[in-house]
């Protein structure tokens, strides 16, 4: 059986000048199947984003393959849906001309694009700010745009790249919640890429946790904690413990790193 | 994070303070007031500057009893502009027309030849060279011979403004584009965006406040351009008044000419500004001014 994002033994190294090269990818494996949501967590520059951006199709493994639905072919750019983690939206439109983008680029027309943005803007929380430009919205808002802009097309596979990291505690542990009430997972399959193990355990299905720089899995756990998570879920006696496990792996690895 | 866009924040305007997003919810007189509030905002300090050097102008011309032929009073100067205001407006007409369609061409051609750069590399380093070099030709030199080949007519003017103006345009907007945010990319091909949705959507939008800036460098020097032009061969013309009235002497004459450029100069970068401020007025640094 084939899954929806398949990732076998990816090698990536990058140019650093005169004949030096910087590995950030080591034999990693991982796998998302739809209605799975996938957390990557590791420490920063372990190559999580090169990670995404291999299964984006923007950069190509040296080692390795991609599959998704089991099909291995290079282009892969426009298969999935990926979120960044700066809101990246154009000054010039509004709300709603940065929320419907990906589909005019589809060619879908307007009228119908519109609609559909306008019917998520609803649950996404920003149906009051459609005609509003993006200077005029707080950081925490703009990121909901930007989430609506990567769904709308609705690929089966969402790429999240630390979405949270460019916003304040406060807004980040909001839109956390936000987020694991506003996605649907029934049809899609999330990969994200994080460095904060409470975000990890709040939204993922499963955390697979990744070593320092080149970046490989260390340890993959099942987080067997039932939806809605609400805040407080921190407390929980099965996220203390699985928050221990994966804070372990990350810091022995570091030791072995050293 | 976007566009920090140094190049287009240029230094040639005073800061604009007043935020203009709003005007749409007041009435017209409030939009007046408003306006001219803003505009003396950015501006006054500068006029102010201008009457005290023509008030030490006026002063020290009558003080020295300096000649008329040297150097006549800014009073005088006025005078004479007023009493041969249709004549030197209808000359002003004439470099008008001449600046207006060498901009159109500059903008034709420059907006061409900058999308050519974009979608070629080997196009745009063989360019690239010749913009640079076209800046090194000594118009002035140039414009005898342009008067053979041209006649003396309009073309010999337009052919130097274009000459003019198509170096700051053409830079400023291959500048625009080549400082496209690589996420912005990025985020544009996770889309499915094709090259050209690319070029529309994302490049030429995001070149607007470094076009802007290379417009208001080519509003001042196209103004030289036609003087130069009118210089060498015209029989009309703001350039052509200022020669010949310097030639007999009409120094007042030569001066009225030279203001009356100088304020064409003015209202068109003027308009450049508020063209600017209106169309970049969500881009991060508000107006862009």
């Amino acid at each position: 059986m084939t899954c929806t994002v398949e990732v076998d033994n990816v090698s990536k190294s990058y140019d650093a000048g005169k004949d030096a090269s910087v590995p950030a990818l080591r034999g990693l494996s991982m796998s998302a199947d739809v209605g799975e949501f996938v957390v990557l967590v590791g420490p920063s520059g372990c190559g999580k984003s090169t990670l995404l951006n291999i299964i984006a199709g923007l950069d190509e493994p040296d080692i390795g393959t991609v599959a998704l639905d089991g099909d291995t072919r290079t282009d892969r750019v426009g298969k999935s849906a990926y979120m960044h983690q700066l809101d990246l939206l154009l000054p010039w439109r509004t709300v709603l001309g940065n929320a419907t983008l990906g589909l005019e680029l589809a060619g879908t027309n307007r009228s119908a694009a519109n609609a559909g943005a306008t019917k998520l803007a609803e649950r996404f929380g920003i149906a009051d700010f459609l005609h509003h430009h993006p200077r005029s919205l707080s950081g925490g808002m703009r990121q909901r745009v930007a989430l609506l802009r990567a769904v709308l097309p609705e690929r089966r596979i969402l790429l999240l790249d630390e979405p949270f990291k460019a916003l304040d505690a406060i807004t980040r542990s909001e839109l956390q919640l936000w987020l694991s009430d506003v996605l649907d997972r029934s049809n899609r399959a999330t990969v994200m890429v994080t460095h904060d193990v409470e975000e990890a355990l709040m939204l993922g299905d499963r955390v697979l946790v990744l070593s320092q720089r080149p970046g490989r899995v260390v340890l993959e756990v099942d987080v067997e904690i039932e939806r809605p998570r609400p805040e407080d879920v921190v407390t929980h006696p099965g996220f203390v413990d699985l928050k221990w496990q994966i804070m372990s792996a990350l810091r022995s690895d570091a030791a072995v790193a050293r | 994070m976007v566009m920090s866009a140094a190049g287009a924040q240029d230094v040639s305007a005073p800061i604009n303070t007043a935020d203009a997003s709003d005007a749409s919810h007041t009435g017209l007189g409030q939009r007046m007031t408003r306006a001219v509030r803003v505009f003396f905002e950015n501006w006054g300090f500068a006029m102010l500057l201008a009457a005290c050097g023509f008030a030490a102008w006026e002063i020290a011309v009558r003080v020295w009893s300096v000649p008329d032929w040297l150097l006549p009073p800014v009073s005088q100067i006025l005078v004479e502009w007023w009493e041969k205001k249709g004549w030197l407006l209808s000359h002003g007409f004439v470099t008008a027309q001449e600046i207006i369609i060498g901009f159109l061409i500059t903008g034709a051609f420059g907006l061409t030849l900058a999308t050519v750069m974009f979608w070629s590399r080997i196009l745009e380093r063989s360019i690239y060279p010749f913009l640079i070099a076209s800046q090194t030709i000594p118009v002035f030199t140039l414009a005898p011979m342009l008067i053979i080949w041209a006649g003396t007519g309009i073309a010999p003017k337009v052919i130097i403004i274009v000459l003019f103006t198509i170096f700051p345009i053409t830079i400023s907007l291959a500048t625009g584009f080549r400082s496209v945010d690589a996420d912005m990319v990025a985020m544009f091909r996770t889309l499915g965006a094709s090259r050209a949705q690319m070029f529309t959507k994302l490049y030429l939008p995001s070149a607007l406040p470094y076009l802007f800036a290379g417009l208001k460098v080519a509003a001042v020097v196209s103004v030289i351009g036609a003087v130069i032009g009118e210089w060498i061969g015209a029989g009309s013309g703001l350039g052509f008044v200022i020669k010949n009235a310097g030639a007999r002497n009409q120094t007042e004459t030569a001066f009225a000419a030279i203001f009356t450029l100088s304020a064409m100069a003015a209202i068109m970068f003027l308009l450049i500004v508020a063209v600017q401020a209106r169309t970049l007025r969500n881009y991060p640094g508000g107006s862009g001014n």
